[in-house]
């Protein structure tokens, strides 16, 4: 066989190895960069800029069975690399987190799901939920932190019935605060009660950026986002600086809530974030004194989104009452309905977010 | 919504190659790429999107933002494109027409 031949050989056997999931080859697909041979060796350069670590593994493994077939071929030599502007393979240089030329935004280390809870608007009871779900997540066995996203209007230390400081960690990290077996994070944590925060756009990315990146979560299965109402810089730089698993909206059922929620709905897609479903707070009022059941808000507005709804959480001053003091119902009155309401978005949550992350990622 | 499965730039051919999850393989050249940067520093505020001539731009690096979109960072310090997938895609998808900028596209 002469040279010719036998570099002829190799580009065929190159075009054998298809990208997982695709029909199309590596070298159609421009992974092949320069292919060096000298005596019983050859050399393949691989662009790897985006190639998951997996899948890299198994390229390696069908490049290395197609060339060792080629007559007169020992040797097979991999190099990957992240291929930037105006520079080749360089030899042997694998690539690395930091100087690849395509660059995954990060998952957080030491967090495996992270979920939004939004609204289109205040006061539709956000923060109650991202409460009680965090709790509700954890008394179903997970590990979960809560983040409270609400800069400008932290309530979750108040919810959670703590004003502890985080601890400073080694590298300017910040331990989070654990209370009821969740860990917390909360700009409330680094302020008195009275003192407002009066900052730009920014300034508050900037903090939310930190509390992503500069938290030391501990072995997380959950990280509950507790956004701010509406749709703005924290919800944006929040869906840009993570991958988000999937997001909650939150609503109550009268018309011009819904109004509102299906803003925060055109958010989450946007953005391409899975929405899990749709809470209905305040569903409906039962009296204390005679039990009868009343839609003080109207009637089903969350099934008018055309979404799933995963929970109705009905309007009893327990709900309040237990948040106000710092004792959610989830670890002051489990058996409480409202409080079975929750555990049952817990388990339509993880049942949800599972059917998302089986779908096939590619 | 489109998703790209892999984004190769390849320096030596000046395009970014770019693999969907449907299949489909788009090669954007750089300065076609960089040509539509959808950043409000390449488009200003309002009207048509416009093309925005760069001699021979170098692409640097690329990071995916989000679940939604990619940023491309090129080599004379320009980043503050961000592509949604789905921008992205109808950029691939009317490549062979847009190739060369067509001066009736500032007029559409």
């Amino acid at each position: 066989m002469t040279e010719h031949e036998r570099r002829d050989a190799i580009a065929e056997k190159l075009k054998r190895v298809h990208y997982p999931g695709s029909r199309r080859d590596i070298v159609t697909l421009g992974l092949v960069g320069k292919v060096q041979i000298q005596d019983d060796s050859v050399a393949v350069h691989v662009r790897a800029s985006s190639v998951k670590e997996d899948v890299l593994r198994h390229l390696r493994g069908r490049i290395t069975q197609e060339l060792t077939a080629v007559p007169g071929i020992d040797h097979v030599h991999i190099h990957a690399f992240a291929a930037q502007a105006g520079q080749d393979a360089p030899a042997g240089a694998t690539p690395q987190a930091g100087n690849r030329a395509v660059r995954e935004r990060a998952d957080i280390p030491d967090v495996r799901r992270i979920l939004a809870v939004a609204s289109g608007k205040g006061g539709v009871g956000k923060s109650t939920l991202a409460v009680n779900l965090a709790l509700a997540l954890e008394t179903l066995g997970n590990t979960v932190g809560l983040l409270d996203a609400d800069v400008y209007g932290p309530s979750i230390p108040l919810m959670m019935g703590t004003d502890a400081v985080p601890r400073a960690g080694q590298n300017k990290k910040i331990h989070p605060v654990e209370k009821y077996g969740v860990q917390l994070i909360s700009m409330g944590f680094f302020l008195d009660d009275q003192s407002p925060v009066i900052w730009r756009g920014p300034i508050v990315m900037s903090i939310v950026r930190q509390f992503l990146r500069e938290v030391v979560w501990n072995d997380l299965d959950y990280l509950i986002v507790d956004l701010p109402p509406g749709t703005g810089d924290i919800a944006l730089t929040l869906a840009q600086e993570v991958p988000l698993h999937g997001g909650l909206v939150v609503t109550t059922p009268q018309d011009v809530a819904l109004h509102d929620v299906r803003r925060g709905i055109a958010m989450f897609k946007q953005v391409n974030v899975p929405i899990l479903g749709v809470v209905e707070n305040m569903s409906y009022y039962r009296c204390p004194a005679c039990g009868e059941q009343d839609e003080v808000f109207g009637h089903g507005g969350a099934h008018k989104t055309g979404l799933p709804v995963v929970g109705e959480i009905p309007l009893v001053e327990d709900v309040r009452a237990r948040g106000d003091a710092g004792k959610p119902l989830l670890v002051s009155d489990a058996d409480h309905p409202a409080a079975q309401a929750f555990l049952g978005i817990a388990r339509r949550v993880a049942e949800a977010e599972a059917m998302q992350l089986s779908e096939p990622v590619q | 919504m489109p998703t790209p499965v892999l984004l190769t730039p390849i320096p030596e051919e000046r395009i970014l190659r770019v693999l969907w999850d449907d299949d489909a393989m788009c090669d954007y050249p750089f300065s076609y790429l960089r040509g539509w940067c959808p950043c409000a520093v390449c488009q200003g505020h309002g009207g048509e999107r416009r093309f925005v001539e760069v001699e021979d731009p170098q692409l640097a690096s690329i990071d995916m933002v989000g679940n939604y979109a990619v940023n491309p960072t090129w080599a004379d310090g320009h980043e503050t494109g961000i592509y949604t997938f789905e921008y992205l895609r109808s950029l691939g998808d009317e490549l062979p027409d847009r190739k060369v900028p067509r001066a009736e596209r500032n007029a559409e």
